[in-house]
């Protein structure tokens, strides 16, 4: 289980976005909000804030590698380079 | 004022009657009602995946070749959308990662999504590309996001993008600043001379926008031919064969091209694959036996499509649809038509029935899929783009009937069950028409009849003779010949389109397919509103609502009829020509920078040619047009002053300036808060104007059979559709004129003062082309089909005629086959379209008042069918307005 804290919906591999406002929970089938906090059964779903690649800049936006324009929110699970920190 | 009894049918309709529902209901099957009620629940979303890979591969490629790297930008897009699949869904795929997803594409344009503070924006606010918007409505219900609420910021007044994506958003448009498609044609379009006339004639808004960087490809008709014949590999094989042949010989373009279409497919392939490992996953997590299956079903399924040709009608349905979202997320596009799906998916289909794996009730239950599927499109656009233009809709027109190759009836038992759908699914997408032929059985012209009677708004009724007619002179030049016109379809609400008939061999056997063989059909001089134009030559080439200059004065007495249908015809000649050579650069600067590769790879000849659609690689290519927008206020207009200020001297024109600045001594539409003409309020001048308010009102008005109007529509028709002969598209061909309103009739009425028919300022102007303005056609619909054939719709793209019936007239068995001979009489007239609202007027005004209660309430505009909820006000209150025939 990946660490949990302060973690909400969208952070998770079982969240599916029906719209900017709701999803649903792949696991119960219930809705949910993307602000909901972690239950017990929540995973990390790949990000960009949770990569080792990405340092974090003014609000919402940050790099990756150092170099490219990346923001902390952007589902990462189909980007190769994607790694998970150690910091997180 | 009159009492509204005396005002009914002068000023629009006020039913009377009690409220009556539509006929037929059947309803949806349990899977189709739970994706609807799904939809039903789901707001336009927006995000940024896309374009944010898209722009971060375009900046890592500077210096290649642009095809190249458009090409690895889609790539790059394509292959990082995050899947999302709903549960139960038997046909998977999106445009974005949400059930209602798009996107900002700021390599076509990115001003109109900035902040109003921002520079950009108030630079496209100052040329005025963004004047529309301002004079839109955008409906307030459905799944329109029209304010910003907690964590999620409105777009457009109705996408709603995260918080957490707005900066990035911001930050991706502004590197596409000076690079964008919108900016680089900017640059170059002040090169045309009198250019300065061009953006006076944006703010005003007589012309509504400009097609090059807003929605540069749609209306036009799909062609799914090569991924179903060859697969995508199988095509991938073409290309490089194709590379074999051209490399290092003259002509070098083609060697990009097939390379950029394989860089493309493979980021498809990925994307698709994608999708079928998720489908894997979520089948992992399943308990439930059968959604188990299904998931698994799924993944094997687009895993296959993902390589090679379908293997059943199931594959086919999955592949024609992930090759039509995957067009749309290559542009900003809207009316990207299926075409004659029914037609196309039939061998298939047929081959199952015979075997024994497919029966009716699992065609209706993946019909009904494909509804709800192409429901959830939406085109990430402007306010006035998506609200003013396109209510919000996409128009996927699919197409049923009309003739095959060999010139016998099309109609098939697949398009039956496409009309039985249409029945018990309702919803706007796609939209049906059906291509009316003689040939057609006499049941299956009653199941469209049954299908238009259920209320939806579809199928449209459109005459598969004039729009042959209208075909074979467009495309003779280009080698169109009788065999091939029959192919055609309606591309986008209401664009006829040329279409080839394609060879699929299934089993060693040929059977010829229909499809698309133009890129878009309906791109330039979008849209010219006539009332507005007319309003300028009576005064002088001035914009009087904002004291603008326009165009330069005519300086004419206007003395007699003849000088003032002069005047306007240089006026509207002056804006065409201008608009006509700025279109041009902005279509080239998109082709330059943002060339089509997924629908270039479907269309006949791009892959036999190895060009794209912006090098002509089509089989077809005039394809540019002029559209306009206000037609019959236009005549209605014209007739009322050839009477009362030239034949009979009532009033000069100086008196009608004034009445028209004081808008005929009534409040305007806007402080009334209704824009038609039924609801608009006196104002303390009234008294003053009475008369001359009166006897304009009085005036012929088109739609009665009345050959003093009737012969003033002719001469606008007659010499509008020949003077668009004279201006060359950016493929040098001939443009043509293309007559439907779209929802353009609202905001551009909005900034039109009063006009001389004694429509009021503000409010909006007739529907569709060959429509009554509503309430002045009271001689019932056969005056109307003749006023509408006063002159011959085959020159013309289309025409558009819009027509209400109360679901009373047309009841039952006897009331379906009045209904046919009423079509009937209008296509053997010589019209082109005709669609109807099968609904009680007061059933809209309940909606109206209490939107939550009927969410569901489809209405027609002017092409296409959108729920009630969706629409803005303006366009509401001119369809409650509009005649109901309470008899045939
Ligand atoms: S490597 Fe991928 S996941 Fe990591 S920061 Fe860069 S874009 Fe994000």
């Amino acid at each position: 289980m990946s660490k949990i804290v302060n973690m909400n919906c969208t952070d998770c591999k079982y969240y599916l976005p029906v719209d900017v406002f709701k999803g649903m929970c792949k696991l119960s089938k219930q809705d949910i909000l993307p602000d909901d906090a972690f239950c017990d059964k929540a995973e990390r779903i790949a990000k960009c804030k949770f990569c080792g690649k990405y340092t974090a800049g003014k609000e919402f936006l940050g790099k990756c590698m150092a170099t490219t324009l990346a923001y902390p929110d952007m589902i990462a699970a189909k980007c190769a380079d994607f790694e998970w920190s150690s910091q997180n | 004022m009159e009492s509204s009894s005396e005002s009914i049918n002068y000023y629009g309709n006020k039913p009377a009657q009690q409220v009556e529902d539509r006929e037929k209901k059947l309803k949806p099957t349990e899977r189709a009602n739970t994706a609807r009620e799904l939809y039903f629940g789901a707001k336009s979303s927006a995000s940024m995946e896309f374009p944010y890979w898209y722009t971060r591969r375009w900046d890592e490629l500077d210096g290649e070749i642009p095809i190249i790297r458009r090409a690895e930008s889609l790539k790059a897009g394509f292959e990082h959308l995050t899947p999302v699949i709903y549960p139960g869904e038997l046909l998977a795929m999106g445009k974005a990662s949400f059930l209602r997803g798009s996107y900002p594409m700021p390599w076509l344009s990115e001003a109109f999504f900035m902040a109003a503070e921002d520079r950009l924006y108030q630079e496209a606010l100052e040329s005025g590309k963004l004047t529309a918007d301002t004079f839109t409505t955008v409906g307030k219900g459905g799944g329109n996001v029209t304010k910003s609420i907690g964590k999620v910021i409105s777009i457009a007044g109705k996408f709603g993008l995260r918080v957490e994506e707005m900066p990035v958003m911001l930050e991706v448009a502004k590197r596409w600043k000076d690079r964008s498609v919108d900016d680089v044609g900017h640059k170059y379009e002040q090169m045309v001379p009198g250019y300065k006339e061009k953006e006076a004639i944006m703010r005003s808004v007589i012309c509504m926008f400009d097609s090059g960087y807003t929605l540069p490809q749609g209306r036009e008709v799909m062609n799914y031919y090569y991924p179903l014949q060859y697969g995508i590999d199988g095509v991938i094989h073409i290309c490089e064969e194709g590379m074999n042949e051209v490399a290092g010989y003259p002509e070098m373009d083609r060697l990009y091209f097939y390379k950029a279409v394989i860089t493309m497919l493979q980021g498809l392939k990925a994307w698709i694959r994608n999708y079928a490992e998720e489908a894997r996953f979520l089948a992992n997590l399943e308990k439930e036996e059968k959604q188990k299956a299904e998931y698994s079903d799924l993944a094997e399924r687009l895993d296959h499509i993902s390589a090679s040709p379908p293997r059943d009608f199931h594959d086919a349905l999955q592949m024609i649809w992930t090759f039509h979202v995957a067009v749309l997320n290559e542009d900003a596009i809207s009316g990207l038509s299926p075409g004659r799906v029914g037609q196309v998916l039939y061998p298939y289909w047929k081959r199952d029935m015979d075997r024994g794996i497919l029966n009716r009730e699992k065609t209706i239950e993946l019909l009904e899929c494909m509804r709800i599927k192409f429901t959830e499109i939406d085109c990430f656009a402007s306010m006035g783009v998506v609200g003013g233009v396109l209510s919000g809709n996409t128009f996927n027109n699919l197409c049923i009937g009309g003739l095959k190759k060999d010139g016998t009836s099309a109609a098939n038992e697949l398009e039956m069950l496409i009309l039985e759908t249409g029945i018990s699914c309702e919803t706007p997408q796609p939209t049906l028409s059906l291509l009316y032929d003689e040939k057609l059985p006499e049941e299956f012209l009653l199941k469209g009849i049954e299908c238009t009677k259920a209320g939806a708004g579809y199928p449209a009724w459109v005459s598969n003779t004039v729009a042959m007619e209208f075909l074979l002179n467009n495309y003779g030049h280009e080698g169109m010949q009788m065999e091939e016109a029959r192919a055609w379809a309606i591309g986008g609400c209401l664009e006829t389109s040329p279409g080839s008939w394609m060879p699929l061999n299934l089993d060693g056997e040929i059977h010829w397919i229909p499809g698309g063989s133009a890129p878009a059909t309906s791109v330039g001089v979008h849209f010219l509103s006539l009332p507005k134009i007319l309003e300028t030559v009576i005064f002088d080439g001035m914009d009087m609502r904002t004291g603008e200059r326009i165009f330069p004065a005519h300086g004419l007495k206007l003395e007699s009829y003849d000088e003032l249908w002069q005047a306007f015809q240089n006026y509207f000649s002056r804006a065409v020509h201008v608009l006509t050579l700025t279109n041009n650069i902005q279509h080239d600067a998109w082709r330059k920078i943002s060339p089509s590769l997924v629908n270039s790879m479907l269309k006949p000849d791009c892959l036999e040619k190895g060009r794209d659609l912006g090098q002509m690689g089509a089989r077809f290519n005039t394809t540019f047009n002029v559209e306009s927008c206000g037609n019959t206020t236009l005549v209605n207009a014209l007739a009322s002053l050839k009477k009362n200020v030239y034949d009979e001297k009532n009033f000069d024109l100086a008196t009608y300036r004034k009445a028209i600045l004081d808008n005929f001594g009534y409040h305007t539409a806007q402080e009334t808060g209704s824009w038609s003409l039924i609801d608009q309020k006196p104002n303390e001048q009234y008294s003053e104007y009475q008369r001359i308010h009166r006897m304009s009102l009085d005036a012929p008005k088109f739609g009665n059979d009345d050959p003093y109007v009737d012969s003033l529509f002719k001469q606008w028709e007659d010499w509008f559709c020949e003077m668009t002969h004279n201006y060359r598209s950016l493929y040098d061909q001939p443009m043509y004129a293309c007559q439907i309103s779209v929802s353009t009739h609202a905001p551009m009425g909005a900034v039109t003062l009063a006009s001389p028919d004694g429509r009021l300022s503000g409010t909006t102007f007739s529907d569709g082309s060959v429509s009554a303005y509503p309430g002045t056609d009271r001689h019932g619909p056969y005056a109307l089909f003749s006023s509408a054939t006063c002159w011959n719709h085959s020159q013309s793209q289309n025409s558009q005629l819009n027509m209400k019936i109360h679901p009373s007239v047309v009841r039952g068995r006897e009331g379906s086959r009045k209904f046919l001979e009423l079509i009937r009489a209008y296509m053997r007239k010589g019209g082109f379209h005709v669609q109807f609202n099968i609904v009680d007027s007061r059933m809209l005004k309940q909606a109206q008042a209490d939107p939550d209660k009927f969410r569901s309430l489809l209405v027609r505009v002017a092409g296409f069918t959108q729920y009630w909820v969706e629409l803005g006000k303006q366009i509401q209150d001119e369809v409650i307005a509009r005649t109901e025939y309470e008899e045939l």
